[in-house]
């Protein structure tokens, strides 16, 4: 349905996005992972036609989105990081404006204004003015204005930053809703790796503006084939001993988190009796020792030694 | 297109309130400078003179002769306090052949308190000049006097039309001085919408949508335009009609002067925005060269008070000079449609060139 060929963007000397090959088939859910600035915001800027690419195309159909952008802007809903809406008007109206646009027959609009509210489950608060509205709500109004028009592609960039987790499950069941009941398209940038694995058929992994890994959820997390994860709870812990488990031969990678260490190490027969002792040479002890499913953040991790957030 | 028109509308029907301060401001700025409704503003004189009884009431006689300002004698100290506490704007300390104006401001009263001062103080020297030549100072007066009275020659001020020419009104002038420095930043900041909307991601949301962006433009330069001109056009017919000014007979070519300076000032407003990247930038560059405008123009001042040839051209690139002229033709001198032709394409073509230099720095500022 819609493919991203080659697509760079430069902004002045500063390469933004390099060589994205992307695509997205009829009924698709895709993901779009990356840490902040990692490009993903510009990548769906390009696709859905907003920003020219330095080089490279995005095509719709087999037909250049690059040469003719009102092909996709037809079939197109684009959900912005930012709540763009009139703070000043009702989410009716408001609704009403993003329906006039998008040329919603007269006739059509207002039974499509009352079932989306519906769907985004704001109907009792449609003569509400948009800035009374709470974080959450201002973006489930964000979403409902593009979904108006019912579109076949659903574009939408970090819909869930900031809000609470109620509205943010809110959220991403809607997005599921729509996917697999009216199968739109839906590609789906996010910095939350838990949000692209609940929703995603395929995922992108981008850095630094390029893709490092795509595929279907199993085929990334098989780069981890090779690789065990463990959640270790010391009784303490210390610089010392971090740095002496990091030079075991096996271990790949460490990481500090609230619940203890997160260890990546390659799969051995041996790992955790080495790790006993290594623990006991310096006065600590296991509390509890677990071992993890990898997930993607695990793969984001392996690929480029930093996590999502950093 | 009208669905962004309506939408900019709906924002402004949910608060009005910008546009009735800025109504308010306009009526109230005019009966403030202007000393009411059309009553003549009152000035102190004083002397410190030795002689300062007979200095004052010399001078009160000759100022107040054919003044639409009525000049008081005063106590010094009263009239200075009332000028540092800013009770008045001006007070004129009166000489025996000279006169010091006591003023703690740059309204645009204290220029025309001066112009009348002057042109008698003026006179009176010329008088007072041939009077030294003579023998009988009494008789030269008196002949000087009957003379005015009765010249040789006399010359007749008409109108364009050929009909009596109405006396200058300062009070009407600074009425649509007044009028068309507030609609200005009506317009300014309603043109800044576009920034705003740019900002706030509405405008990106809107190229997405199967509006054109010609189309979007102009719903945004309709708007702003619509809102300057309604607001003007409120001002005028409360003046009109509600504080009964004299603003001539042609109400139809009155509007459409203002009509067209409402789309060179949009233009304008245009280009400036043009010039900036936030609506923030906006505010602070627009408010303070706003100002400026009218007073560079001279449309606070009686014609021909602003002679210096670089500041006429600054001034001419704005189309408040223009409109000044083509209003108070209008206005004053009964100007025909034919007599206003100059101004109004002078504005067209600073509207026409403003709009294609600011809508292409807009496209270019956000890439």
């Amino acid at each position: 349905m819609i493919e991203a060929i080659q697509l760079n963007k430069k902004f002045k000397e500063k390469i933004v996005v390099k060589d994205v090959d992307l695509y997205l088939d009829k009924g698709e859910s895709v993901g779009l992972l990356g840490p902040n600035g990692a490009g993903k915001s510009t990548t769906i800027s390009m696709i859905s036609s907003l920003l020219k690419p330095t080089s490279g195309d995005v095509k719709l159909n087999g037909k250049s989105v690059v040469k003719t952008p009102a092909d996709i802007r037809k079939v197109l809903g684009v959900v912005p990081q930012e709540i763009a809406l009139y703070q000043e008007l009702t989410a009716y109206e408001n609704l009403k404006f993003f329906g006039r646009i998008y040329n919603v027959p007269k006739d059509q609009l207002e039974s499509r204004i009352q079932r989306t509210l519906e769907l985004v489950g704001l109907k009792e608060r449609q003569k509400d003015l948009i800035k009374t509205f709470s974080g959450g709500m201002k973006r489930r109004i964000n979403i409902a204005s593009a979904m108006l028009h019912e579109p076949e592609i659903l574009i939408l960039d970090e819909p869930t930053v900031g809000i609470d987790p109620q509205s943010r499950n809110y959220i991403l069941e809607m997005i599921r809703q729509l996917n697999q009941q009216d199968h739109t398209s839906v590609l789906y940038t996010s910095h939350y790796m838990e949000e692209v694995e609940q929703l995603c058929d395929r995922v992108y992994i981008m850095d630094h503006g390029k893709v490092i890994a795509s595929g279907s959820q199993p085929e990334l997390l098989s780069i981890l084939s090779n690789e065990d994860t463990m959640m270790v709870q010391l009784n303490q812990t210390s610089n010392e001993l971090i740095t002496a488990i990091l030079k075991m031969d096996v271990v790949r990678n460490i990481e500090e988190t609230s619940d203890g260490l997160k260890i990546i190490a390659k799969k051995s027969s041996n790992i955790i009796s080495d790790l006993v002792k290594l623990v006991d040479q310096h006065n600590s002890k296991i509390i509890n020792f677990q071992m993890e499913n990898p997930r993607l953040e695990d793969v984001f991790l392996h690929l480029t030694g930093r996590t999502l957030r950093d | 297109m009208i669905s962004v028109f309506l939408a900019q509308l709906a924002k402004e029907r949910r608060n009005p309130y910008i546009i009735l301060i800025f109504i308010a401001a306009s009526i109230g700025g005019t009966l403030i400078f202007t000393g009411g409704a059309q009553s003549p503003t009152t000035v102190s004189i004083f002397s410190e003179e030795e002689n300062a009884q007979a200095v004052e009431e010399k001078w009160e006689s000759l100022l107040n002769e054919g003044s639409d300002i009525h000049f008081v004698v005063a106590d010094p100290d009263e009239a200075r306090k009332n000028v540092q506490q800013g009770r008045s704007d001006v007070a004129v300390k009166v000489m025996e052949d000279d006169y010091q104006l006591v003023t703690a401001s740059s309204m645009p009263t204290v220029g025309y308190v001066d112009q009348q001062v002057r042109t008698v103080f003026e006179q009176e020297a010329f008088i007072q000049g041939a009077i030294a030549q003579s023998d009988d100072s009494e008789a030269l007066r008196s002949s000087i006097e009957a003379q005015l009275n009765q010249p040789p020659i006399e010359m007749e001020v008409l109108s364009l039309t050929g009909e009596e020419r109405a006396d200058y009104d300062m009070g009407t002038q600074l009425m649509f001085a007044f009028t068309l420095l507030t609609a200005m930043f009506i317009i300014g900041f309603r043109v800044n919408n576009i920034l705003k909307d740019k900002v706030e991601g509405l405008w990106d949301r809107m190229i997405l949508s199967p509006l054109s962006k010609t189309g979007m433009y102009t719903a945004y330069i309709a708007y702003a335009f619509f809102i300057g001109f309604i607001q003007m056009t409120a001002v005028v017919l409360i003046f009109k009609y509600g504080l009964h000014y004299d603003i001539g007979e042609r109400l139809d070519l009155l509007l459409l002067a203002l009509a067209f300076f409402t789309f060179s000032m949009v233009s304008v407003a245009t280009l400036v925005t043009g010039l900036v990247k936030k609506p923030e930038h906006f505010y602070a560059l627009y408010p303070s060269l706003i100002p400026m405008i009218p007073l560079i123009s001279g449309a606070y001042w009686m014609p021909g008070t602003v002679t210096n040839p670089v500041l006429t051209f600054i001034g001419d690139l704005f189309p408040v000079s223009h409109a000044m002229d083509a209003i108070l033709g209008v206005v004053m001198h009964d100007a025909t449609l034919q007599d206003i032709t100059q101004p109004l394409i002078l504005m067209v073509l600073i509207g026409v060139i403003a709009m294609g230099i600011g809508v292409n720095l807009v496209e270019r500022r956000t890439g």
